[in-house]
């Protein structure tokens, strides 16, 4: 994918051709095959796919996290602010980490450590960043709590003390400690109960425009996206196969990849008789379809699709897709 | 009434817990009729789970009636228990752990059968497995394999399959396609919804997911710390939903869109102790409606319309 | 629904289409590419040929018993591999023909205990309340025993012979099993398959044996080969101290006991069947360990 030479500066993530795979004995893993990903600053970027699709290990790789030995970065550069992460020695980035950029987890059972007390786990981050003292450090672990909605006074709780959504929100005060530039979300609050995950959106939002934070949202839920997202990225198969603003992606959507995510959800304003399901499943990630992984599934799919993959192609500033359907049109043909 | 194939009534289920009676259902009351679907929805901790559960008899009630077909549940013995289990069904919501590991699927779907005793003959049991394996959509070459073998939609046509092998009249459906992806939940939707038409099923459908049990229900109860606190057909209660709580769970769906988003209520504070609770109405502290009478007086089960069931003092 | 054309109506017709896949051949897989273990398998499956072949190998009345004094003590040489003891037997022969019953009392004293224990602890771990306090207390009395001294009681009292040291060993070790299974059982009753089995209309008898016991197997194996070491050791210890099998038949712990005052000066009488106990135990353990690790259920990656 070509970059696109607007809007250049101020760039908080730049992700170019990254090709992650996990290696072991029998079998290779083709997580990610070739994300191109931009996210400008202060701007959020979600990034929608399914299980299998890609999109933890690309969030882990902007922090240099895949797990090794097996996830070996084949190809592709990760860049933060300019800045290759790559590239980074082990001090650049334990520096980088909680610092510049956070990231919160899916599960806040797992996230927290459930022998330190929260406030301290506040704490731990502005001590190794900033540089604090223990006393400076949990007068403003404790602001963080009041910012996030939780009483300065229950600093000294476990977490165990704290119902499924609080700790979510503490998790989010750890993150945002240090004020990073980018904040990476995985799945924030697909474990939370739905009006719970709208206390934490509401929270997210807030604290996104008051920091000026850019931030990446890595989910399924397309209604997230809709509430919190700049920018959508979709992803299949390793692949961003569809990226644009939200108008782009809600309003004028091109790829049957994307037109399928739409069509499997159940609307609450629409009663339909039946759900339109993508048929078939996700792909072996260990056995790629030749050509374009999606057409296996695709409505769409025509014969070269089984044996060409689809270059991308850039319909306007905001919006490109990857799809052998766009190749010499802007139009829609779903 | 003989259309009414379930009656509940006032169901209780208490468990003792160290700090005292934790409420887990409160006094649940319905009816569903033959063919029809209940959704009961609900966030963790309401109870919902428990009262599917507590139906069957899987957990002991503490008290109520459960009238099924006309027989009274309660008054069933073991072996009279284990004979109406042919008839109600449980779909679980893990497709994992609910499938014995060192199984196959072919075995853990016959396993209905043999028990009940319903087709002595090997091989026509034989046949009647793939039968159900066709209907729910598994191919035949999958017939000795085990469930870690295969993806969570499979393994869940496997529990749905299980369900179906001695011919109920009626199932119970624990978040069934709460663990899987969005295309693939579809996809089980879509058949759920077949074979209750083919077969005259009838359903309770419980989940947290609202936009999912308006797709599949005819009416929806929603549930609050033990207690059913609305209940309406599907269409009026996203139309004109009465209790504020109701109101606020539909607003806090994620609406995939861009335009015309509707206004979100948000909720104060957190969700009270179901151990030992205050006979007031357990929403009050979270309720930007609450007046002085709802910390003191619980409000009753009200018939504001017809079918239209509301637990506020607010709607009288 | 559509129904589907199908050539077969019984389950032979079927499965000569489809070959059946094993979970059997995916263990020992697992297993093979353990080496330790697999050193362990072969070296107990060598121990066992041993212990079953000893007649072919060495004659019982020539060689391990025949008392031949003017050989006595000999170090180990062309004619007696691993020399003779201090009353003129063949040490190699005694140690081949000890294996047998070490093995036996090994296996046999633990068959009883994972059956009686493992009953009692299976019963004990699915009812729960006061069936499990009930039965785990009364096993906790056997447990405060030493196994060394129970077997010492039940010996002492009604004779030393192969029975009643078996079934004293494995009384010993029936609180162990019942412990072991209960809480393998605690953990699997409280799984949704479980739920599910009740759901479609089992009894409790059917849940445990077709649906608990069945997956507790893997930690149940890894204990039994375990257990059956730590018996032999036991056996070995008892004769030791003169109140397990008595001389002159061959058993390791009393080649041992008789073998230790000439120690000093003729280090292989001890070190033969020192050996032989060590290298039971070891292979028994790797075989113990690789089993373990070979029966988790590897499933997702």
């Amino acid at each position: 994918m070509d970059i696109k030479k607007v809007n250049e500066d101020g760039n908080t993530l730049e992700i170019r051709n990254l090709v992650i795979h996990y290696i072991s004995d029998d079998e290779t893993v083709k997580a990610v095959n070739g994300v191109d990903i931009i996210i400008r600053s202060g701007k959020t970027l979600g990034l929608v796919g399914e299980t299998g699709a890609g999109k933890t290990t690309t969030a882990l790789s902007i922090l240099n996290l895949v797990p090794e030995p097996q996830g070996k970065i084949i190809s592709g550069e990760v860049l933060l602010e300019g800045k290759s992460v790559f590239e980074m020695t082990e001090h650049e980035l334990q520096d980088m980490r909680g610092d510049k950029v956070a990231m919160i987890f899916q599960d806040p059972m797992t996230s927290l450590n459930p022998v330190l007390t929260v406030g301290d786990q506040i704490a731990e981050s502005l001590e190794i960043h900033r540089k604090l003292n223990k006393d400076e450090a949990m007068k403003q672990a404790k602001e963080m709590l009041e910012m996030v909605g939780i009483p300065a006074e229950r600093a000294y709780e476990y977490p165990y003390q704290f119902s499924g959504g609080m700790k979510q929100r503490v998790v989010i005060a750890i993150a945002l400690a240090c004020s990073p530039d980018l904040l990476i979300a995985d799945e924030p609050t697909t474990a939370l109960d739905v009006t719970i995950q709208a206390q934490v959106l509401n929270l997210i939002n807030e604290l996104k425009q008051k920091y000026h934070m850019s931030m990446l949202m890595i989910t399924h839920d397309l209604g997230i996206v809709a509430e919190v997202c700049d920018e959508v990225s979709v992803i299949y198969g390793g692949r961003i196969v569809e990226h644009g603003t939200l108008e782009d992606i809600f309003d004028n959507m091109r790829h049957p990849y994307t037109k399928g995510l739409f069509g499997a959800l159940p609307d609450i304003e629409v009663r339909r008789s039946e759900l339109k399901p993508i048929k078939g499943l996700m792909p072996d990630p260990t056995n790629l379809p030749p050509g374009c992984s999606f057409h296996p599934r695709c409505d769409y799919a025509m014969e070269v699709c089984s044996k060409v993959a689809p270059e991308n192609r850039w319909l306007d500033d905001t919006h490109c897709v990857e799809c052998h359907l766009y190749k010499d049109t802007n139009e829609s043909r779903l | 009434m003989s259309n009414t194939l379930l009656e509940v009534k006032n169901l209780k289920k208490y468990f003792k817990v160290p700090k005292g009676m934790l409420h887990a259902v409160d006094g649940v009351s319905f009816n569903i009729e033959k063919g029809k679907t209940l959704g009961i929805v609900g966030e963790s901790g309401c109870g919902k789970t428990t009262a599917g559960r507590a139906i069957l008899r899987l957990e002991e009630p503490t008290s109520g009636e459960i009238i099924f077909d006309g027989i009274d549940v309660m008054k069933l013995n073991k072996k009279e228990m284990r004979h109406i289990r042919r008839d109600m069904q449980l779909i679980f919501q893990d497709p994992f752990s609910s499938l014995n590991p060192r199984k196959t699927i072919t075995q853990t779907i016959e396993e209905p059968l043999i028990l009940s005793k319903m087709i002595p003959d090997s091989d026509k049991r034989f046949m009647r497995v793939m039968e159900l394996m066709d209907t729910v959509g598994l191919a035949e070459r999958l017939v000795n394999t085990y469930p870690h073998e295969l993806d969570g939609g499979r393994r869940q046509r496997i529990g749905i399959a299980r369900a179906l092998a001695m011919n109920p009249k009626f199932i119970i459906c624990d978040e069934p396609v709460s663990a899987l992806d969005v295309s693939i939940q579809a996809q089980i939707l879509n058949l759920m919804k077949k074979i209750q038409r083919e077969m005259g099923l009838t359903y309770i459908f419980i989940t947290h997911d609202l936009s999912v049990v308006n797709h599949f229900s005819d009416d929806i109860a929603v549930m609050y710390l033990g207690r059913m606190i609305e209940k309406a057909p599907s269409e009026q209660l996203f139309a004109k939903p009465m209790h504020p709580y109701t109101k606020a769970l539909l607003s806090a769906i994620p609406v995939p869109r861009i335009h015309n988003r509707p206004e979100r209520i948000l909720l104060r504070g957190e969700i009270t102790s179901p151990i030992n609770p205050e006979p007031v109405c357990r929403f009050a502290n979270r309720c930007n409606f609450a007046m002085p009478i709802c910390t003191k007086e619980e409000p009753a089960l009200i018939e504001i319309e017809p079918d239209h069931f509301v637990s506020c003092h607010l709607c009288k | 629904m559509e129904s589907t054309t199908r050539n077969y109506t019984t389950r032979k017709e079927f499965f000569k289409q489809y070959k059946k896949k094993s979970r059997m051949q995916e263990i020992w897989r697992m297993f093979c590419k353990n080496k330790l273990a697999v050193l362990g398998l072969i070296l107990f499956i060598i121990i066992v040929a041993v212990a079953v072949a000893a007649p072919l190998i060495a004659d019982y009345n020539q060689e391990a018993l025949k008392i031949n004094v003017p050989q006595r003590l000999k170090a180990p040489n062309s004619e007696h591999i691993l020399g003779t003891d201090e009353m003129g037997r063949d040490i190699f022969a005694r140690i081949v023909h000890g294996a047998r019953i070490s093995l036996v009392v090994g296996l046999s004293s633990v068959a009883l205990a994972l059956f009686i224990g493992g009953a009692f602890g299976a019963i004990a771990g699915f009812f729960g309340g006061k069936t499990d306090n009930f039965i785990m207390r009364a096993m906790d009395v056997f447990l405060c025993l030493p196994d060394v001294l129970l077997a010492l009681a039940i010996v002492a009292a009604f004779g030393t012979n192969l029975v009643n040291m078996t079934i004293a060993i494995g009384l010993s070790f029936t609180p162990k099993f019942s412990r072991v299974v209960r809480s393998a059982v605690m953990t699997v009753r409280g799984i949704e398959y479980v739920e599910a089995a009740r759901a479609i209309g089992s009894t409790n008898t059917h849940i445990i044996t077709n649906h608990i016991l069945i997956n507790c197997i893997g930690p149940i194996i890894v204990q039994v080969t375990l257990y059956v070491a730590s018996a032999i050791l036991t056996i070995s210890a008892l004769s030791f101290i003169g109140l397990g099998i008595q001389a002159p038949i061959p058993e390791w712990g009393n080649m041992l006991a008789s073998g230790r005052a000439y120690m000093r000066d003729h280090a292989y009488i001890v070190m033969a069947p020192g050996l032989a106990i060590f290298v039971t135990i070891l292979a028994l353990n790797l075989l113990g360990d690789g089993l373990r690790d070979a029966l988790d259920p590897r499933l997702k990656q």
